[in-house]
């Protein structure tokens, strides 16, 4: 609505003066100049000319649709790329949705679920249409979600320092491509980790087709390679050993950790509880012998435990390979092996009695005559096709990273593309590598983190995470699965795939055509549903390696006599071993992990060298005993409750490393133990200064056994955050165990070591019910709490829930720590605060070592002092046990902690005030507090308070799960059965019933509903559910004779409980004992000799 | 009172044995008129140098308290030496000595009162302000020592929107009725026993023409004017607070105590905690008095108030209470052997061989040995060693608490959560200033008050009682 103005000529009067004009087209009156007077506004207010209301209000709308809605759909990738199973109008907002992908590996891949809040990614679970996994998962995969929102990841290309765009990056890898592309690759060098993805072969295969003189080269810190080697020699094919645990009935591991170093562990893990579980007492239980020169996860469950010098496997290997075979050409290798022969000889025979259903396996860090052996003892025992598949792999044809050395050093590599790894920091220590790399003019790095060699390096990409990429792999079995990214990278990263197209020339770098082109190639068919199918299921189906049977040569194995280093404690054996936690230091910035304590040292934030007990005594730092002692472990290492470590120099030829020692039983006596990926010294906030670094140590000639080491002590001391203090179970009736002879005989056994409360009945109870006479799911469930003035919640509900934790198939691996860690936000403390006893985990995992010796003699008589060097092990997982009658509740002043209809104990956090009284009253000490603000503050800088750098970094609020409320300072937390998890599959299930027109059905069907460390465990150790249920897994768990209630005898009617742990010795081997060690204490500790003959009639 | 004449045997009427004179409670043959301007003296002289000095330490010391208490709740109560397992350190250990001192002042006051324990009457106020002040110490620390102070007031039963209360099963939830309860009784029996002193004190103020000060104190005197009825109706108010308090003094740290025994920790878990506990409170309470009168006795020249008979008879009490600890230290020992309880029985010879073993023999030694000595007279009468045994018992009362709560918790059933607890230097320093905010309380008591009952003292002068003392008490 415009007002036209009418500018009025001038008057006769004003012409007939002296004539004013403004300008020239004044004068002359032009018709521009009449135009521009009309005009309301001068120019440059003209540009809203013509804008009315409505086109305001629309401009307006654009701009918040784009400024609200874009902020928050910004994320989300604009091609319809992810596979709804259902419409989108499914999508409900604050539901989360669940896509397939996987968690690459170094060999192999872990297929996993991810469950995504409104595009971000929060959870990890596995995916269960992988059977081998059976929906597992590991330890690492939980924590990986946590590398996504990492702070210090990198975000910026940057090339001499100044940053770097997309297009700038493309152009930089296409022009590397060009540049090299007359002289045929000569002077391009590539040097990546080793990966299964079949993309990146198909890449790489397009690359060297390319730029045939451009050297490409693969490094791992820990590679596969003797297993590798030893297939090619006595199969004469590519094969690679896949181990069926569960048609194994005896094994022998010689310094093979199967649960967790190598390649396939959580499938072996899965398969070996397969053959341990023991659910009635006609089952079959397999037979675990494990050699082993440290004490390892698989150690911990054997039922006979060798300590032995890694060096001294191959002798033991022949030894045994002569008893089995009959070969006494192996005798020979065996020569000067100090092993008691019984050992050897029982073993031997019990193995040869399971012919078929046998497994001998070697570790694959050791050299490729143990793997001959072993194959030879496999071959004669004929577990070849039935215990132990071979996979016929594709060889590799890249160059090792020595030959890349090489050819540095001869000048031939003008451009280095150095694709994830971080040789800076764990290439072997001769190759001298950081100044190879500093000797290369250009040297272009694609890094997730900052870190030692991305700081050598000119040029540095971020690299994305798995989680925001597209790419595939390969399990270890060979089936392919895919990388899907569940959220755009939050940092413009680039992935490994994408790099090596670029170079290549790739005409459409695009990663998911690349994914697209690769996995519809294997697939065959019509290629978008196929590839829509592999999304959806998150594997291709029958695309593992072929298994093949091929012929065992026999006159390939050399029967050279095996050198046998004589060790002492000035020529020890040391042990490169990969972390549990930061695995070869690629997980180093993960706070989750870093805090996760060891399963066998139960140290956080921290590796030492592990020396035996044997070897501390000869040192001087061992374990004398306190003046009075009363408990068994009250070691000098330990001042006032945080262990003190003495620092030593080891030194392995001229090379020295200086770290912390930890006193560790089960070791062998000569060998050091020392965990790799450490020590950092350009990480992130979290990884940065934890540990030591080992890999200054090792050379490309011994990367995991070398000898002649010796160890001198500085002096120094460091306090290293020990999360367990005590090892003994001092006799108590914790972890109950018995030999499967036993069991047998006693199903019951469990109710003659411990004690269960004897609850009478009560007014309203059943008519002459003693508690004693019930099962331990009924006293929890049918005997009111009776007597009190505050209404006692009705049992008679639909569901009340129960778990039963196996201590029979645990292996400790610590996943269900960090599993319930990423499900349940709990927060990290960091090392000062572990080191003083706050650390959070709502699960712990209580490692308890017995020798079957009385006690500490702390009045007369030797006592006994020492740390057991030989120890049986005893594992249990501790959370809340969601009593019945739960100590907390009742002295919570404020109603804070309260009990539900359905048995669980929960924790009102609005409520809590903080008294801690709860936490004192906990029999089971389960309960953790929240000292100070962990979520809020910082790790480095608690003690500050509001002075220090106040709230939490936006990238880590990402990672939090929704349904879990984040827990201030001041108020106590704990496990609550993962209640959301709990309630989210009650009113699903509601739902679908309703929906099915069936609305009375809302008992929610078994297995439905699972808790976070029942989820993720690979042995089903756990098993959670409805106990109202007969039918249910975790009441026809409970019926079992060997569950038993953690200190049952308080009365506390806990919801957990356990299932006694069965070992199944030999009687015949040397090292028998008719009770388990723990057993043995328990009875010295708690029947002393004569006191209870009497009774036994 | 006439005593029930036994059968008396033939022998005493030869020998004739003499009657003994009970000992004065006010010596010298001191007139009405000396006690008064003994005792107001305190109050109406310059204010000494001295009590200057310890003033401005004093509140030097109590800024140590405000200074850790104020860091703790900005920061978070990390900055303690608590941990996994050992949820409960030096607050609550705190809170227990200091509640244990404020025992022996309304034992004193109440108990005594009721059983005619005329030498009471000297020591009473002081030891009642002794009691308010340790409360007011005590009650800072399970206030503070929670996690979220601000939401303290969840622990009162406050009709809310969200309709929900106190949980009234926890021994806590008891602690805050009885604390509570305790320290208001105490406060109204002290402040009752007072209105006669301060309307003397108003009087004289008056009489010298200090308006301001004989109107400060006439307020507080509520217009007391000695009448006979004004004194009937006083006896009966005191007495009636005298058996509403005697309860107080057993519930109290009966209830306190409930916070170990109803819970089920090896070593908290027993049912000889109430007994124990009173007899420790009572042990711990009249060590402080003698703490703090033997001082106040010398500095004042109060020779003749606080006699030497004063100084026996609360010796006497800690000597039996003592015993008492001592006897209930054994009986722990026994139990858990008896009881065949394994956790139980590691708990205590934990305590007495493990890793804090040097805080139980500092316990047994202060608490069981120490008061042995009180047997001996020579030993009472030495003021100087009586005070310097007062501060063992003090020492050792304090152990006590923390023996209990620390060994037990460190030390408890799972062996894999076993630990070590570490005071911080913020632990220390707030405790140390509750010294100096009770020093504070007490230095204004002596200033600004009557430091002893001047009325009741008095009755049981020599001169009071017309018949001196010829057994028709």
């Amino acid at each position: 609505m415009k007002r036209p103005i009418v500018h009025p000529s001038p008057s006769e009067r004003e012409l007939t003066g002296p004539r004013y004009w403004r300008s020239l087209d004044e004068l002359a009156d032009a018709p521009g100049f009449r135009a521009q007077l009309a005009r309301e506004f001068p120019d440059g207010a003209a540009t809203i000319d013509g804008v009315d209301r409505r086109q305001f209000l629309k401009i307006m709308a654009a701009s918040f649709a784009l400024g609200g809605v874009g902020l928050a759909g910004c994320r989300r990738p604009e091609t319809n790329i992810l596979p709804f199973s259902r419409s989108v109008e499914g999508v409900i907002p604050g539901l989360p949705l669940y896509y397939a992908t996987a968690l690459p590996l170094r060999r192999g891949a872990i297929p996993l679920l991810a469950e995504t809040h409104q595009g971000r990614p929060t959870k990890l679970e596995g995916n269960p249409a992988y059977a081998p996994h059976g929906g597992a998962s590991s330890l690492l995969a939980q924590a990986s979600v946590l590398d996504l929102y990492d702070p210090d990841r990198a975000t910026a290309h940057t090339r001499d320092g100044a940053a770097l765009t997309a297009a700038a990056v493309g152009d930089l890898l296409a022009g590397i491509g060009r540049k090299y592309a007359p002289e045929r690759g000569a002077g391009l060098a590539f040097l990546a980790g080793e990966s299964s993805s079949p993309t990146r072969a198909r890449l790489v295969g397009q690359l060297r087709a390319q730029l045939p003189n451009a050297r490409w080269a693969e490094y791992e810190p820990i590679s596969e390679e003797p297993p590798a080697a030893a297939g090619q020699a006595v199969f004469h094919r590519n094969v690679r050993p896949r181990y069926q645990f569960a048609k194994a009935r005896r094994i022998v591991s010689l310094d093979a950790d199967f649960f967790h170093a190598e390649s396939d562990s959580l499938y072996y893990a899965r398969e070996f509880a397969k053959g341990r579980r023991v659910s009635n007492k006609d089952d079959a239980m397999n037979r675990l012998y494990v050699a082993e020169s440290g004490l390892t996860l698989t150690g911990s469950m054997a039922d006979h435990r060798l300590r032995l010098a890694s060096s001294h496997m191959l002798a033991l290997a022949a030894a045994l390979a002569a008893k089995v075979t009959g070969q006494p050409a192996y005798l020979a290798m065996a020569a000067g092996l100090d092993v008691k022969p019984a050992w050897i000889d029982e073993c031997a025979a019990d193995l040869a009695a399971f012919k078929g259903e046998s497994l001998v396996l070697a570790g694959s860090h050791l050299p490729a005559e143990v793997h001959w052996v072993t194959h030879a003892i496999n071959a004669a025992l004929g577990n070849f096709g039935s215990t132990i598949e071979l996979l016929e792999v594709p060889a590799s044809d890249a160059s090792s990273i020595t030959e890349l050395a090489a050819a540095i050093r001869s000048g031939a590599v003008q451009t280095l593309v150095i694709l994830g790894g971080n040789p800076a920091y764990n290439a072997p220590a001769d190759l001298n590598w950081s100044e190879l790399q500093k000797s290369v003019p250009d040297v272009v790095r694609l890094g997730l983190h900052p870190d030692e060699t991305g700081a050598l390096a000119g040029t540095q990409l971020a690299a994305a995470h798995y989680l925001e990429s597209w790419g595939d792999a390969r399990t270890a079995d060979g089936t392919v699965v895919p990388v899907q990214p569940m959220i755009l990278p939050l940092f413009g990263g680039l992935t490994e795939i994408e790099v090596v197209a670029r170079i290549a020339g790739e005409a459409n770098p695009d990663p998911y055509a690349l994914v697209y082109a690769t996995v519809t190639a294997l697939a065959g068919g019509d290629p978008a549903p196929a590839f829509q199918r592999f999304l959806h299921d998150g594997l291709l189906a029958g695309s593992a390696y072929p298994a093949v049977a091929p012929d065992f040569d026999d006159a390939a194995i050399g029967r050279a006599p095996a050198a046998l280093p004589a060790l002492s404690k000035d020529h020890l054996e040391v042990r490169f071993v990969t972390d549990h936690k930061v695995d070869d230091g690629r997980f180093a910035n993960n706070g989750w992990l870093q805090e996760c304590p060891d399963p066998i040292t139960k140290l956080s934030w921290d590796n030492a060298i592990l020396v035996s007990p044997r070897l501390a005594q000869e040192l001087g730092i061992g374990s004398t005993g306190a003046v009075l002692q009363i408990a068994r472990d009250e070691t000098e290492n330990f001042v006032k409750g945080k262990e003190t470590a003495p620092i030593a120099e080891l030194a392995l030829g001229d090379r020295r490393i200086r770290g912390p020692l930890h006193i560790q039983p089960g070791l062998s006596n000569y060998t050091l133990i020392v965990p790799l990926g450490y020590g950092r010294t350009v990480s992130g906030r979290i990884g940065q200064g934890a540990g030591f670094n080992a890999y200054p140590l090792r050379e490309s000639g011994a990367p995991y056994v070398a000898t002649g080491a010796t160890l001198r002590l500085t002096g120094e001391q460091m306090q290293i955050a020990d999360t367990q203090q005590h090892w003994s179970m001092e006799g108590r009736d914790l972890v109950r165990e018995a030999n499967l002879d036993e069991y047998r005989e006693k199903p019951d056994f469990v109710t003659e070591e411990g004690m269960e409360s004897e609850t009478p009945s009560l007014l309203d109870g059943p008519v002459g019910a003693r508690g004693g006479n019930m099962t331990l799911a009924q006293q929890s469930t049918q005997i009111p709490r009776g007597n009190s003035l505050y209404v006692t919640p009705k049992f008679d509900g639909y569901h009340q829930w129960g778990m039963s934790i196996d201590l029979n198939t645990c292996i400790g691996c610590n996943a269900c720590v960090v599993a319930c860690q990423a499900e349940n936000n709990i927060p990290i403390v960091g090392k000062d605060q572990a080191l003083r006893g706050r650390e959070m985990h709502w699960i712990r995992l209580d490692r308890y070592y017995s020798d079957g010796k009385l006690d500490a003699g702390a009045f007369g008589g030797d006592g006994n002092r020492a740390t057991p060097e030989d120890p049986q092990v005893s594992l249990q997982p501790v959370a809340c046990m969601q009593c019945e009658l739960a100590p907390c509740e009742m002295v919570c002043p404020v109603n804070a902690t309260v009990h539900d209809e359905e048995g669980l104990n929960v924790m009102a956090y609005n409520r809590c005030i903080g008294t801690r009284y709860c936490a004192n009253n906990c029999p089971y000490k389960v309960r953790r507090f929240n000292y100070f603000d962990w979520n809020k503050r910082h790790i480095d800088n608690f003690y500050l308070g509001p002075l220090g750098p106040n709230g939490m970094p936006e990238l880590l609020k990402m990672v939090k799960n929704p349904e879990v409320s984040v827990r201030m300072r001041g108020v106590m937390e704990k496990c609550t059965y993962c209640v959301q998890r709990v309630e989210n599959g009650k009113i699903q299930w509601k739902v679908k019933a309703t929906r099915e027109g069936r609305p009375g059905d809302v008992v929610v069907p078994d297995g439905t509903i699972k808790t976070a460390c029942q989820q993720v465990c690979p042995v089903e150790a756990i098993v959670f559910g409805n106990i109202l249920d007969p039918q249910s897994a975790v009441s026809q768990a409970k019926a079992r004779a060997q569950d038993y209630a953690l200190l049952g005898y308080l009365n506390t009617r806990p919801r957990t409980t356990y299932l006694a742990k069965l070992r199944n010795p030999n009687p015949r081997m040397p090292d028998y004992n008719a009770l388990p060690l723990s057993r043995i204490e328990h009875n010295l500790k708690s029947r002393p000799a004569g006191f209870n003959e009497g009774e036994s009639s | 009172m006439a005593h029930a004449e036994p059968a008396v045997p033939a022998i005493l009427a030869d020998v004739k044995p003499a009657v003994l004179p009970r000992p004065a409670l006010v010596e010298n043959h001191r007139s009405f008129a000396w006690i008064t301007e003994k005792i107001c003296g305190i109050v109406e002289g310059k204010t000494p140098v001295w009590w200057w000095w310890c003033f401005a330490v004093a509140c030097f010391i109590a800024c140590f308290t405000v200074a850790g208490i104020s860091y703790a709740v900005a920061v978070g109560i990390g900055v303690w030496g608590h941990r996994t397992p050992v949820n409960w350190g030096w607050p609550i250990v705190n809170f227990v000595f200091w509640i244990g001192i404020g025992h022996a002042g309304t034992l004193i006051s109440a108990i005594l009162c009721l059983l005619r324990q005329k030498w009471r009457t000297s020591i009473n106020r002081a030891a009642e302000a002794m009691t308010i002040f340790a409360v007011v110490c005590a009650g800072i620390f399970p206030v503070f020592h929670v996690g979220r102070v601000w939401y303290a007031w969840f622990l009162f039963p406050l009709p809310n929107s969200n309709y929900i209360w106190p949980q009234f099963r926890s021994p806590l939830e008891w602690d805050v009725f009885a604390v509570s309860t305790y320290g208001t009784v105490s406060v109204l029996f002290w402040y009752v026993g007072m209105i006669p002193d301060l309307a003397t004190l108003r009087d004289r103020f008056a009489s010298v023409g200090k308006k301001f000060r004989a109107r400060l104190y006439g307020f507080f005197a509520m217009g007391w004017r000695g009448s006979a009825r004004g004194w009937s109706n006083y006896e009966m108010a005191y007495l009636i607070l005298a058996g509403i308090a005697t309860p107080l003094v057993l519930s109290v740290h009966t209830i306190v105590s409930f916070d170990f025994a109803v819970s089920l920790i090896p070593g908290w878990h027993t049912t000889i905690f109430p007994p124990y506990f009173v007899a420790g409170a009572i042990f711990s309470g009249f060590g402080m008095v003698l703490t703090l009168m033997l001082p106040l006795r010398a500095i004042y020249k109060l020779e003749d108030l606080i006699t030497q008979y004063h100084i026996d008879c609360m010796c006497k009490i800690t000597l039996a209470t003592g015993s008492m600890v001592g006897y209930a230290y054994a009986m722990e020992f026994f139990i858990a052997w008896y009881s065949a309880n394994p956790y139980e029985g590691f708990t205590f010879i934990n305590r007495a061989f493990g890793p804090y073993a040097w805080a139980y023999w500092i316990m047994i030694s202060c608490n069981v040995i120490t008061p042995q000595l009180f047997w001996f007279k020579s030993v009472r009468r030495n003021t100087t060693l009586v005070w310097v045994l007062s501060l063992f018992v003090n020492l050792g009362m304090w152990f006590e608490r923390f023996v209990i709560i620390c060994t037990s918790l460190t030390r408890d059933f799972l062996p894999s959560s076993w630990g070590y607890f570490s005071p911080t230097v913020v632990d220390i320093f707030t405790f140390f200033g509750t010294f100096g905010v009770f020093s504070v309380l007490f230095l204004l008591f002596i200033r600004f008050l009557p430091v002893m009952a001047i009325a009741e003292l008095k009755a049981v002068t020599p001169q009071a009682d017309p018949h001196a003392g010829a057994g028709h008490s």
